[in-house]
């Protein structure tokens, strides 16, 4: 079912259909608007790499939105940074609990106005359509930003939450997923400077049919909002690829970012805290908190809560509008400082998806606690590697003459041909060398050769000889019968040949196959 | 010549004055090995001259190998396929007392008792090693290769039909012999597309690949289409190789001038034709048995081989008179066409196709039921250099045809008339073909002592005469055999049921007679056989199934002269376990024996008499009922010295 849910979503991608990404822009926005806060640390932290990004948006927003009530100052104003903002996750402290409640306040205040000025406006001119359809656009995604800030706020106040937008509060991820806001405007939101102290929490997070007011604003606006994102984005037409999802079982054989060669800038970077990359899931039950790692889970999860979950627009994946544009082109920062993947790093190369990040951070930093039980030695940090492993752990070694094994005969060949002089090692290729250099004392081993190489029965199986073993050549009375035997003493001389010569002890094995072995080693 | 020689090596002082350098020269102008020998027997002086000058031998015996291997210091090519009985304590014991800095050729075929340590030995010995062959020793695997892989200016090795090679052995091989120009990896069914594209990048110097039997892919075509100097591959009955790979292949260098695709069975004309495309220096096109039907491109694309192309096998290829107008057309310098068992051949289309190609020197209408003596008629009018004619199961053919070859063709060598009911009038006039050297006569049952006795008369330098079934042939006529064609050396005569002991009296004359098959002359006795073996010294392989008369006599006269006897059927003849016991202890060349039904024999015989032939024997034939009572300690022994046993099951039938 999950797979299937998965695979489905994922052709559905690729065909670009009405359904086209659904899950995935769930995800998209669920990394975005989950990972909230680094984004802003991003953004303030790279101006020179986000803002071009951004700025455009705002453009677009003030012309269309703030320009007709509004101040300019409010543009400018979202390019200064907000010192309070910059730091959410240090520990909790009054101050920066005070500028985030005066910050909450203040963007209530700009629903209000909003609000009021549409309500004004209805009553004035009847027209106007699309601009009321902005407005409301920008009421949804002020009140996702409030929701989230007080969520966050009040996460911080648990002393052990470090993180607390993700990883202690189910909810606003779930929300942040089931809003679908586009980030960009969370982030506007953000950067708005604080400047009164009344903390008032709207009580619309409360009410309990919010989620569909949310659904449904969202789906108004979504188109408009997409279109906003293009602009967001002007060149990132190559880039636009959809972002697969996070839970997505295919393994990264490489951290991903490697070879696309995007020009700094051309992407959004975002970058995911530890905790968060570590967290085990990634949807959460609104009600229950339980998590999952797929959204289909989920919403078979919810059908427990109720009735209204049962619905088929609820079980239903969440469609996408067929006009919708692709995410702008996001990429994605190690937490790890000096790392390369680090956006901090002079040579930075951005990891591509969630799940590249996930599997560097745990392949790159963290500890190994994955133990192959077969070999007791293999050690992973990420259980597909594990498993991967597992797979071909125990097979047959691959050995070229410098010692190098290997897991597969082709990758020993192409080794092989590759450097000059390497051979393949024949399995007893060490024994040999042993038998040469120290005859006499390794005779034991080169009995046992003659047994097990030289004599190899080789129409043994054809043949059909039951439990031929393999032991009788090793004892040398096992040739006795050919060179002592008295019936045919008599009638021929048949082995005098061997006595002819036998000043050497070549020619004669029975005499002892050690003997042979010194012999040749002397010669 | 030869008597010339003997006589004058006989005289003794006189040659003793020539230098050594001088009776070298005489020697190597001696081309019979049999005169050679009665030079060195004669003289001192011809003996030290051979010694020093000697370049090549083939050993039949392991007792005599040290010995003469120190005895020929000057030895270039070692030929111990035949030696009995050898292995490697006596391989490397001859090669430790010997100067063998010369060697650059060794042929170890079928030596199935040498393994690894005999080779390391050999390659140790011989720094120069230039080929080895070790084809059919069925026992080796990586070890012996890599052995053999120490030789680092190896440039010929043919594995072929070494069964436990793997791609590991031959990566040995690659990377240690890089200047390998020749290698045969036929039936070596371990090797895949990994080592043969090793291959490919190690061993740029390769010109002749042979792939045949191998489980290899189109793959293996693409990496073999690097090899820019491959001029000779063969890939016979290679069934995963199709035209995607002639194609692959047909896009490296325009090398190729042997393409053997017989019998793989994915290959289309299409693919030929691509082939073709991208190697238009093409000499050589095998495509026996994989064809189905004869594609236009194919047939255009053969004509842009004009030039060059002189071999064409088609066998079993459906060709109507107008494709073989084509071929006629479009390859004039054809020396060689196989057209065996291609359907819809007739006179009409043979008489287009030679109409042409006047160069024609070897024509196989094996099966070609249609034909007939209008066929030969054209060959013979068009074809004057015709050397090899294979016409078995032409039936419509007679007389009147083969006259007119005999006429026109005077270098005819070869021709196979099996089951074309040709008479004694034909023989009449084959007898005109004095350089005649093989003449395939089985099943034609109305040849009688006076059509043979033309062929005597004539054909002097005949070496293979085959009268399977010919029951008209009586003694008489193996006593014209034996007077007038002194040189045979295999002779059939099964099923000839009217021939007694006083005929093998006569082929005891044939004294370089190597191969006689006299199955089921029920008639011949020991004493017929004393007289064969006493006479034909030279004997190596005898067949005696069905001889319901041979008793222990003929083999004790096999004992006692058969000498060089390496093969012997002697299944349902009167023999008893003393008569066995005594030939297979006594024959030091003898390696295959087949014995199935000897009803006389004991159980303490059979395990007595290959108790005595242990170390020798590569190959027996035997009752599956003896498995269960001889000793399983003889047969491990037996399978350790390198000998397969093929135990059939099947009732004892008497037939006549």
């Amino acid at each position: 079912m999950e797979s299937g849910l998965g695979r489905s979503s994922e052709t559905s991608l690729k065909a670009s259909s009405s359904m086209a990404s659904n899950t995935s822009r769930n995800t998209d926005l669920d990394q975005q608007g989950g990972h909230f806060n680094s984004m802003d640390q991003s953004c303030f932290a790279r101006p020179s790499q986000s803002f071009p990004a951004f700025s455009p948006l705002f453009g677009v927003q003030s012309s269309s939105l703030y320009l007709p009530d509004d101040n300019e100052a409010k543009i400018g104003n979202q390019f200064e940074p907000n010192p309070s903002l910059n730091n959410p996750t240090v520990d909790w402290d009054p101050q920066v609990m005070l500028s985030n409640l005066s910050f909450l306040e203040q963007k209530i205040k700009q629903v209000k106005d909003i609000v009021q000025s549409m309500s004004s406006r209805e009553s004035q001119v009847a027209g106007g359509s699309s601009e009321v359809q902005a407005k409301q656009q920008l009421v949804t995604a002020d009140l996702t930003c409030i929701i989230i800030q007080l969520i966050s706020t009040a996460g911080s106040l648990l002393p052990s939450m470090k993180n607390p937008l993700l990883s202690s509060n189910p909810a606003v991820r779930h929300l942040s997923n089931t809003l679908g806001s586009p980030m960009a405007f969370g982030s506007s939101c953000n950067q708005r400077p604080s400047s009164n102290n009344d903390a008032t929490i709207p009580d619309i997070t409360k009410t309990p049919d919010y989620e569909e007011l949310m659904n449904s604003l969202n789906s108004t606006t979504q188109g408009e909002s997409d279109e906003l994102m293009k602009c967001q984005n002007p060149c990132g037409g190559e880039g636009s690829e959809p972002i697969p999802m996070e839970d997505h079982d295919v393994k990264e054989s490489d951290d991903g970012g490697e070879g696309e060669n995007l020009p700094p800038g051309s992407y959004v970077v975002l970058q995911l805290e530890k905790e968060e990359i570590l967290a085990p899931h990634t949807h959460f039950c609104l009600i229950c908190g339980k998590g999952f790692k797929r959204d289909a889970n989920l919403r078979m999860h919810m059908r427990g809560h109720g009735d209204e979950y049962k619905t088929p627009a609820a079980l239903a994946k969440p469609s996408k509008d067929s006009s919708s544009e692709p995410a702008p082109v996001t990429r994605y920062s190690c937490p790890y400082v000096g790392c390369k993947r680090n956006k901090e790093h002079r040579k930075f190369q951005p990891l591509k998806t969630i799940l590249c990040v996930k599997n560097h951070y745990k392949r790159s930093h963290c500890d190994k606690s994955y133990t192959c039980s077969r070999c007791n030695t293999k050690k992973f940090s990420v259980i597909a590697d594990l498993k991967t492993h597992e797979k071909h752990c125990g097979r047959d070694k691959w050995l070229c003459s410098c010692g190098t094994t290997f897991s597969r005969k082709d990758k020993l060949f192409g080794h092989v041909a590759l450097f000059q002089g390497h051979t393949p090692a024949l399995p007893m290729d060490d024994v040999k060398v042993t038998g040469a250099s120290e005859q006499s004392q390794d005779s034991e081993a080169m009995n046992n050769m003659v047994g097990s190489i030289v004599y190899n029965f080789p129409g043994s199986s054809s043949d059909d000889i039951p439990n031929l073993d393999m032991k009788m050549a090793d004892d040398t009375r096992y040739f006795s019968p050919l060179c002592i035997d008295p019936c045919f003493g008599g009638l021929d001389d048949f082995t005098r040949p061997g006595f002819d010569i036998s000043e050497n002890p070549f020619s004669f094995l029975p005499s002892g196959s050690c003997s042979f072995e010194q012999q040749n080693g002397d010669s | 010549m030869s008597e010339e020689v003997q006589r004058y090596g006989g005289g003794g002082g006189g040659v003793g004055a020539l230098s050594l350098d001088l009776l070298g020269q005489v020697l190597d102008r001696v081309r019979e090995p049999r005169d050679r020998k009665a030079c060195r027997l004669v003289s001192r002086a011809f003996a030290r001259a051979e010694a020093a000058h000697r370049r090549a031998l083939r050993v039949l015996r392991r007792e005599p190998l040290p010995r003469l291997l120190r005895t020929f210091p000057a030895l270039e090519r070692l030929d111990l396929s035949a030696c009995a009985s050898l292995d490697d304590a006596s391989l490397a014991a001859a090669l430790a007392g010997a100067d063998l800095a010369g060697i650059r050729r060794v042929c170890l075929a079928r030596a199935n008792g040498v393994g690894w340590r005999g080779l390391d030995a050999l390659v140790a010995a011989c720094p120069k090693l230039e080929a080895v062959d070790l084809s059919h020793c069925v026992g080796a695997g990586d070890r012996e290769v890599a052995a053999v892989a120490a030789a680092t200016g190896l440039r010929e090795l043919s594995l072929e039909k070494c069964l436990g090679v793997t791609d590991m052995g031959l990566a040995k091989v690659v990377v240690g012999c890089p200047k390998l120009e020749k290698l045969s990896l036929k039936w070596c069914r371990e090797i895949s597309d990994i080592g043969i594209d090793l291959l490919s990048k190690k061993c740029p110097e390769l010109r002749s690949l042979d792939i045949s039997y191998l489980k290899v892919g189109n793959e293996s075509l693409r990496s073999i289409s690097s090899l820019e100097k491959l001029e000779e591959l063969a890939m016979v009955c290679c069934s995963c190789i199709d035209d995607d790979g002639l194609e692959l292949l047909s896009k490296g260098s325009n090398s190729l001038q042997s393409v053997d695709v017989s019998r793989s069975d994915h290959v289309t004309s299409q693919g030929l034709a691509s082939l073709i495309d991208g190697h238009n220096f093409l000499q050589k096109l095998n495509a026996a048995d994989c064809l189905h039907e004869m594609g236009q491109r194919f047939l255009t694309n053969l004509a842009k081989l004009k030039e060059t192309l002189t071999v064409l096998r088609l066998d079993g290829l459906e060709v109507s008179a107008s494709v073989l107008q084509a071929i006629g057309e479009g390859c004039n310098n054809l020396v060689e066409i196989s057209l065996s068992k291609c359907n819809g051949v007739t006179d009409e289309g043979i008489s287009s196709l030679v109409a042409r190609c006047s160069h024609l020197r070897v024509i196989d209408l094996t099966c070609c039921h249609l034909l007939t003596d209008n066929a030969l008629d054209s060959i013979a009018e068009n074809c004057k250099m015709v050397e090899c004619l294979r016409l078995e199961s032409c039936s419509s053919i007679s007389e009147k045809g083969l006259e007119q070859i005999a006429i026109c063709c005077p270098n005819l060598k070869e021709i196979d008339l099996t089951d074309c009911r040709v008479n004694d009038a034909a023989l009449q006039h084959l007898a005109k073909c004095s350089e005649l050297l093989i003449l395939k006569l089985g099943l034609c049952s109305s040849v009688s002592d006076k059509g043979l006795a033309f062929i005597s008369s004539n054909c002097g330098k005949l070496i293979e005469l085959d009268l399977y079934r010919c029951t008209s042939v009586t003694n008489d006529a193996l006593a014209a055999l034996a007077n007038g064609c002194k040189k045979i050396k295999m002779l059939n005569l099964c099923y000839c049921n009217k021939i007694t002991d006083s005929g093998l009296g006569h082929l005891g004359s044939l004294e370089e007679l190597t191969n006689l098959e006299l199955r089921c002359l029920v008639r011949i006795t020991g004493i017929g056989i004393s007289s064969v073996a006493i006479g034909c010294k030279n004997l190596i392989e005898l067949d005696l199934k069905r001889c319901y008369s041979i008793d222990d006599a003929g083999l004790w006269a096999l004992a006692r002269y058969a000498l060089n006897l390496r093969q012997l059927t002697i299944s349902y003849c009167q023999v008893t376990g003393l008569g066995l016991c005594h030939l297979l202890s006594s024959l030091r060349c003898l390696q295959d024996v087949k014995m199935v039904h000897l009803s006389w024999v004991s159980i303490e015989g059979f395990e007595m008499a290959l108790r005595a032939a242990c170390g020798r024997l590569k190959k027996l034939k035997m009752l599956s009922g003896l498995k269960s009572v001889l000793s399983p300690e003889l047969l491990q022994l037996l399978q350790a010295f390198g000998c397969r046993i093929r135990w059939v099951n099947k009732p004892l039938v008497y037939k006549d």
